[in-house]
This record gives C-alpha cells, structure tokens and sequence, in this order.
C-alpha cells in the first residue's frame, strides 16, 4: 500500500472523529462561522502534513487541539473580535446561588435560558477564560489535557476554569432576570 | 501521610468544589469533601446547585456539528495533499 494511502486512513481513522470538537472550539475562538471553518481546514491541513509527527494511539484530540490554538494565535487573534469583552476580574467570584438559595436553590431558572445565549455569554469572555471553560465544560477535557494543550500549569487550568465558571453564571443571572425568568433578591 | 481523610471547613469546599464534581480530586481528597457535605446542609444546596449549572452548560453548548460541506473540503484536500500525480 503506498504511504500517502496509510497515512490517510490512519488520519481518517484517528484525527477525524474529532472534527466536531475542532469545529465548536473553533467556532468560539474565531467569533463567527466563516473564519471558523477557515481555521478549521488550515488546522486539519496542518496536522495532516504534520502526522508523521504524532504518535498512533495517543491524545489525537489534544495534539489537534494544541494545532488548533497555534494557527489560531499565529493567524487570526490579531484580527479585532467583534464581541466585547467582560472584565472578569470585575465580577465578583461569589457563586449566584447565595442570591437565589431562597427562591430558586436548583437553578431552574438556567434551564430557560437557550443554547444561543449561553454561546453568546461564552464568546464574551477574555480569551484565555473562554478557552479554558470550551475545553472543559463543551468538550469534557481533563484539567491536565487543558494544561497540555494551552501550555499553562494545571493550578492555572483550575483558576481560569473557577473564574470563568463564575463569570459566565453572572451573566446568565443577570439575563435571567432581565428577561423576567426569575426575580431579583431585594438588596 | 497526608493519606488520611481529614475534616475541611466550608471554605475548603467551595475552592474545591468544582475539582469535586469535576472529577479532579484523589479519592482521599474527594471523600473529604463527601464527608463535608454528608453533615453541613448549606455546602451541600450549593454543591447541588453548582453541579446543576455545570450540567445546563455541558447540555448547551454540545450540539454543533461541523457542517457536511466543511467535512467534504477537508476530504478533498487531503487527498490533494496525500496523493500522488497520477491519482489525480
């Protein structure tokens, strides 16, 4: 079998079931779906050209990751996001739950609030808690895979993740109770 | 020696709640906070409540599937990259 056949199977067999995963994180770090699908076929491209360089049976999906995140640092991050960013640092790390622990101690009120939203909150967040949270809560990776794959401490992956969890839940309460799904606590 | 599950306070369970669900924590430490919140009432609302959140965010933001046409490109081009002359 010539090589260029081997090596395709092995790249269809091991890197392309993570085609999704590439694509959603992708699309939350590159904003929109055009330059989404560019970033994606330029990271696919690269890994291809690069599979000698991977070792069967490892991480695919963190080794295309780390791709990923290159191309995207190297290609795309000086073009200006138009999403504005929040200042996490700004938002209080106080779990929402103490304002709602009377009326709402389950967070029913989370369940209101639909899939386009909560992407929309994610792509608010500065870069680095955005990319964190995607990679844990989206696609389920491991703190020490996150660490791989954004090249920080694992101590880093958990404060980043902490924040942006905290961040994110703030602003989906706030647009929980604009949108009247639930009241806010008299202060 | 620091093998032993040991008591933590509600502050220690808060910094670590999210390792707890997340699956992070050494049995040794996870117990620990098990046994936290087994006792205290308030600890164990909010761990409800956090891991409720945790699953909401994991529930929605899940679906997208890179579209067919993106797919069929990648396809392409690795067989542009991948083989040789003639098989073009």
């Amino acid at each position: 079998m010539p090589e260029s056949d081997t090596r395709r199977q092995t790249f269809e067999a091991e890197a392309l079931p993570h085609l999704d995963t590439v694509y959603r994180v992708a699309l939350r770090l590159a904003g929109d779906e055009s330059r989404a699908e560019d970033l994606v076929q330029e990271t696919m491209l690269r890994a291809f050209k690069s599979w000698h360089q991977y070792t069967r049976g490892t991480n695919a999906r963190a080794w295309l990751l780390t791709i990923l995140r290159h191309t995207f640092i190297n290609q795309y991050r000086k073009a200006k996001r138009a999403a504005p960013e929040v200042d996490v640092h700004r938002i209080e790390p106080y779990t929402v739950f103490h304002e709602v622990q009377e009326t709402d101690p389950e967070g029913a009120f989370f369940d209101r609030i639909v899939d386009d939203q909560v992407l929309r909150a994610i792509d608010t967040l500065p870069h680095e808690f955005r990319e964190t949270l995607i990679l844990s809560d989206v696609e389920g990776l491991a703190y020490a895979e996150i660490a791989e794959v954004t090249e920080v401490p694992v101590g880093t992956v958990k404060s980043r993740l902490f924040r942006a969890r905290q961040a994110l839940q703030r602003l989906l309460y706030d647009y929980a109770v604009e949108m009247g799904y639930i009241q806010r606590r008299e202060p | 020696m620091t093998d032993e599950p040991r008591d933590i306070d509600c502050m220690e369970v808060l910094d670590r709640l999210y390792e707890y669900l997340d699956g992070e924590l050494t049995p040794v430490r996870a117990a620990e906070v098990q046994r936290h919140l087994d006792v205290c009432a308030p600890c164990f609302r909010l761990s409800g409540f956090e891991s409720a959140y945790v699953r909401f965010l994991e529930a929605r933001t899940r679906a997208q599937r890179a579209p067919p046409a993106l797919r069929k490109r990648i396809l392409e081009q690795m067989l542009m990259e991948g083989s040789s002359p003639e098989l073009l």
